[in-house]
């Protein structure tokens, strides 16, 4: 998206309405005391707020504004919509505001702590903005309008452009703590990282440590050969996997089911044992790791939410 | 408030900066208790800054409305509602804006009262050093505006200044413009005139003493230029103010009934027959005179003069009055003629007032005249009896007299013997009355410093002078000068040398010329700078609105109905457009073959005809192939043309300047075949498309 003079506005701020006023009444003091100067100074103030429009139309000028990709969120958090500012021509650019406007904007902005977003192109050919939105309901989320606007230099005149990006997010649904089904709470497929037996499991690979991992399942030794932080992955010589159903949360409202479901993936994904994910029309077969949440986390949000 | 609203602490310092420079020039006009407190207010801003103190509360603030509320009164009291009044109140409000400042907003407030401040400055100095001041202080203004504009997340926050000087720069064409071009408007309202400017200069009114106190002063009284000739020597410099006829005893006045100048009394009194009265021989002398605000009527002019000036009057004494008080500077062209005659018939009623003398007193005055009288033959010899009288006797010329006793014309003439010349003219004047000669003193300047930088005469407060004009059968009223028989150097050089041993002349011009006229360069540099101050007063102070006329009227010959200031406003208006145009069309491309875009942009707006402009993301060969496939007409020179297109941007060697512009070249001469090739074919409609278009 790129702004030109067909989707750039401009207009007096109320500083400048002041400026002029005040110009204004200098010139009529001019009149009254015949002071050549006072005149000249008038005119000077006219020139100035003229030159003002100028500056600030120049500051977006030929701004490109590209959409790029935005990590999802849970409901409830704040989105950070990046988007990647450039400029064809070396000029800079600064006082940029950028915030979003229109839409559900009105309950999106509520105790959001910057919904505005300031940044200043100067030298560099390219740079990358976040901008905040409060994501209210899962889902993919389309962003709303984004005003870019710019008072600088003087604050005389406020040059804006409203700007629809293909910007878009996915919000899981919000995690509701949940306990654990007492089916998952069986001693014999525990999910707490404390009640992991040693002896019980038995090797099965070599995997990155993550934060979180049992010191006593690090493989010191090949860390001692400098291969890195490794974990040894044992798998639980369990037959049965656990599954996430529908029917856990039987009685509750789709919305309230989905979330504790969110919240169960969170929580089973720490562990090491292998889910899967039964609801209504989809089924996905028991995994673990990063992708496998995601996924299941992708299902969750955009359950039944072809709107 | 969100922390966006707040002021970015590198701005702070601008603001505060151009607060003090704006209250700055008000020093003068200003109690020093305000002042004390302007300054302790932008001090308190300051700490507030460095979180030493906290912004005001309630108290504070009604504290503060208070102390402004009483110093206001304080000032109407002592100047009564007017500029000084609003001037202070304006600052002060100013300065505790200053202490409350907290937000965006309020910088902007204080940063527009600061032109208000700059304008205030203005109504009490228009000079060149105080227009660069504020000019600096504009710019300190702008400084602080574009601070605040700035966001301080830049990771080392660009200096705002030359930004700032920048637009302060380029502000000024159009500032030039509108200034030249703006029509002036007549005063609205009545507008009460700056107490400061009392009343200066000479005055309806002589009293020994008087022009001596003048003669302590160096202000500037006015300036002349003198056209096309070489101004005169120095001691035929007379310039005429006021005609003084009545004596009481002591003091000479204008008349006694017309003190107050009354307006519509004296236009009645202006209309008189020149043509009658008037014998001139010679050639006249034209100049341009710039005299300083004196709040008085009258205005000073050399010999016998004509005002070339419509709004100027003459009175039956040949002085010349302005229409109003001369309360701003005002420039006037006069005509004056060094050979003249006037009333060679003298009108019984003017004869009457200049003999008349008060019935008693001055006897040994009266006594003298009678003596010289009567060894005279004739009026002129008489005129020549008692300027020797003043030369043979030890008369000395002095600003600081002995003071004199009841008969003022006997103790000076026999007494004390030294005077000012309002010593000199009134004795003389009287003299001649006791002897039955018309006579009566003339108040105005006589002399002037030569400028030659710029070629003008300056002519100081300290030229006040006075001087006769006696009424001789057959000539006329004829100019006589008793201080020149007494001390012939103050009117052959100057003041300056008449009583360069003056304890009182010096010490009133130790700075000035007199002072340090020995120091070659300081002299230059001040002639320098006089003769800059002397154009820019001529020039831009004075623009008003026959200044305006006249400018159209050199420059674009005769203005009917204002038909060529149109035309020059409407011309200046367009070459801005079409400046500011270029400046935003002007094209930076950096990107590699950019230029060829041009060509490629144009070809894509061709073929949008055919509803076949290039979509959003299309790649030019995918581009090429739609059209194509729509214009076969067309496929050899949109092939030739994508090809060049695609090596020139995609090319893997980047091309120098030349090798692009040759591209460019190329690819117009296709662009215009395939414009050729398409006249043949119909345009698709671009409704009909609309209409049957698939999603």
């Amino acid at each position: 998206m790129r702004l030109h003079q067909r989707n750039i506005f401009i207009l007096p701020s109320g500083h400048g309405l002041i400026f002029l006023g005040v110009a204004g009444l200098i010139f009529i003091a001019a009149i009254n005391y015949a002071v050549s100067l006072a005149f000249g100074l008038a005119f000077f103030m006219v020139s100035l707020f003229l030159l003002s429009i100028f500056y600030t139309y120049k500051n977006l000028h030929r701004l490109q504004l590209t959409a790029l990709a935005t990590a999802p969120v849970f409901c409830g958090e704040t989105i950070l919509f990046n988007i990647s500012l450039s400029r064809s021509d070396s000029e800079p650019a600064e006082g940029l505001v950028f915030e979003f406007i229109g839409g559900f904007l009105a309950k999106a902005r509520e105790g959001l702590s910057e919904p505005q977003t300031f940044a200043d192109l100067l030298n560099s050919e390219n740079l990358e903005i976040q901008v905040s939105v409060r994501a209210t309901r899962r889902g993919e989320i389309q962003a709303p309008l984004l005003r870019v606007s710019s008072v600088f230099p003087l604050g005389l005149a406020r040059a804006w452009s409203v700007v629809d990006l293909p910007l878009a997010c996915l919000v899981y649904p919000r995690p509701i703590p949940t306990p654990l089904p007492p089916a998952m709470a069986d001693p014999g497929q525990s999910l707490g990282l404390h009640s992991k037996r040693a002896g019980a499991e038995e090797f099965e690979g070599f995997r990155d440590y993550q934060p979180g991992d049992p010191l006593r399942q690090l493989a010191w030794k090949n860390m001692a050969k400098g291969q890195g932080m490794l974990v040894k992955e044992l798998s639980e010589p369990v037959s049965s996997s656990l599954w996430l159903n529908w029917e856990l949360f039987y009685g509750l409202p789709v919305e309230e089911k989905l979330s504790r479901l969110s919240y169960l993936v969170l929580r089973l994904s720490q562990g090491s044992s292998p889910f899967g994910l039964k609801i209504p029309g989809v089924l996905i077969e028991p995994g673990i790791g990063p992708a496998h949440r995601s996924r299941l986390l992708r299902t969750l949000a955009l359950f039944e939410s072809a709107e | 408030m969100k922390r966006s609203h707040h002021i970015p602490n590198h701005a702070l310092i601008w603001i505060l900066l151009s607060v003090t420079l704006a209250i700055l020039p008000q020093v003068n006009n200003l109690p020093y208790d305000l002042l004390l407190l302007a300054g302790a207010c932008v001090l308190w801003r300051l700490l507030i800054h460095m979180e030493v103190l906290k912004f005001p509360r309630k108290p504070a603030k009604l504290i503060a409305f208070l102390i402004i509320a009483i110093s206001l009164a304080y000032q109407i009291q002592r100047f009564g509602p007017g500029l000084e009044s609003a001037a202070s109140l304006l600052t002060m409000g100013f300065a505790f804006k200053l202490i409350e400042m907290r937000y965006r907003r309020d910088v902007y407030i204080v940063l527009s009262l600061c032109f208000m401040l700059v304008m205030v400055a203005l109504l009490y100095s228009q000079s060149a050093i105080m227009t660069i001041y504020l000019l600096v202080c504009i710019w300190a203004v702008l400084t602080a505006m574009v601070s605040v504009n700035r966001s301080a997340r830049q990771a080392s926050p660009r200096l705002a200044y030359p930004l700032a000087g920048k637009i302060l720069l380029q502000a000024f064409p159009l500032t030039i413009v509108l200034f030249v071009v703006f029509p002036r408007i007549a005063p609205l309202w009545a507008v009460p005139i700056p107490s400061e400017g009392a009343t200066t200069g000479v005055t309806d009114e002589m009293s020994p003493g008087d022009l001596s106190q003048l003669g302590r002063s160096s202000d500037l009284a006015f300036r002349v230029k003198f056209e096309n000739t070489p101004p005169p020597l120095h001691s035929d410099l007379y310039w005429r103010g006021l005609v003084l006829e009545d004596f009481d005893g002591e003091t000479w006045r204008r008349s006694r009934s017309r003190s107050a100048y009354g307006a519509a009394a004296q236009r009645v009194d202006f209309q008189f027959q020149w043509e009658d009265r008037v014998q001139i021989s010679g050639q006249p002398l034209s100049y341009n005179v710039i005299l300083e605000p004196t709040h008085q009527p009258w205005i000073y002019a050399l010999h016998l003069a004509e005002p070339v000036n419509s709004n100027l009057l003459r009175s039956r004494n040949f002085e010349i009055f302005n229409s109003s008080l001369v309360s701003s500077r005002l420039s006037y062209d006069m005509r004056s003629y060094p050979g003249n005659r006037t009333d060679v018939v003298l009108l019984d009623s003017v004869r009457r007032r200049a003999l008349q003398l008060p019935d008693d007193g001055n006897s040994r005055a009266r006594e003298l005249a009678e003596e010289l009288r009567s060894s005279t033959i004739n009026d002129r010899d008489f005129v020549y009896a008692v300027l020797a009288f003043f030369q043979e006797n030890p008369f000395y010329y002095t600003l600081n007299p002995s003071l004199l006793g009841e008969d003022r014309i006997d103790d000076f003439l026999f007494g004390t013997q030294e005077g000012f010349c309002e010593h000199y003219a009134s004795a003389f004047a009287y003299l001649m009355r006791a002897a039955g000669i018309p006579a009566r003193v003339v108040v105005g300047y006589q002399g002037a410093e030569y400028n030659r930088y710029e070629d003008f005469l300056q002519i100081f407060q300290y030229n006040a002078h006075a001087w006769n004009e006696v009424w001789l059968e057959g000539e006329g009223w004829v100019r006589v000068d008793p201080t020149a028989a007494v001390a012939p150097e103050r009117v052959e050089t100057g003041v300056e040398a008449a009583l360069a041993n003056d304890p009182a002349f010096r010490e009133q011009s130790l700075l000035m010329s007199v002072g340090l006229g020995g120091i070659d360069w300081i002299n230059t540099l001040r002639m320098r700078l006089e003769a800059f101050e002397y154009e820019w007063n001529r020039l831009v102070v004075n623009y008003d609105v026959g200044a305006q006329f006249d400018f159209f009227q050199d420059n674009l010959g005769s203005s009917e109905n204002g038909t060529r200031q149109k035309l020059f406003l409407g011309m200046s208006l367009l070459l801005l457009t079409v400046l500011f145009v270029w400046a935003l069309s002007r094209k930076r491309v950096t990107v590699k073959g950019g230029i060829l875009d041009s060509a490629y942009l144009a070809l894509s707006e061709e073929l949008s005809h055919y509803q076949l402009a290039r979509r959003m993301g299309e790649g030019p060969v995918d581009f090429q192939d739609r059209v194509v496939a729509q214009l076969p007409e067309i496929s050899d020179l949109m092939n030739q043309f994508t090809e060049i297109y695609i090596s020139a941007i995609y090319g893997a060697v980047q091309l120098s300047e030349a090798e692009e512009k040759q591209g460019l070249t190329q690819l117009r001469q296709l662009l215009k075949e395939i414009k050729q090739c398409l006249r043949h074919i119909q345009p698709v409609k671009s409704a009909q498309f609309t209409l049957f278009k698939m999603p």
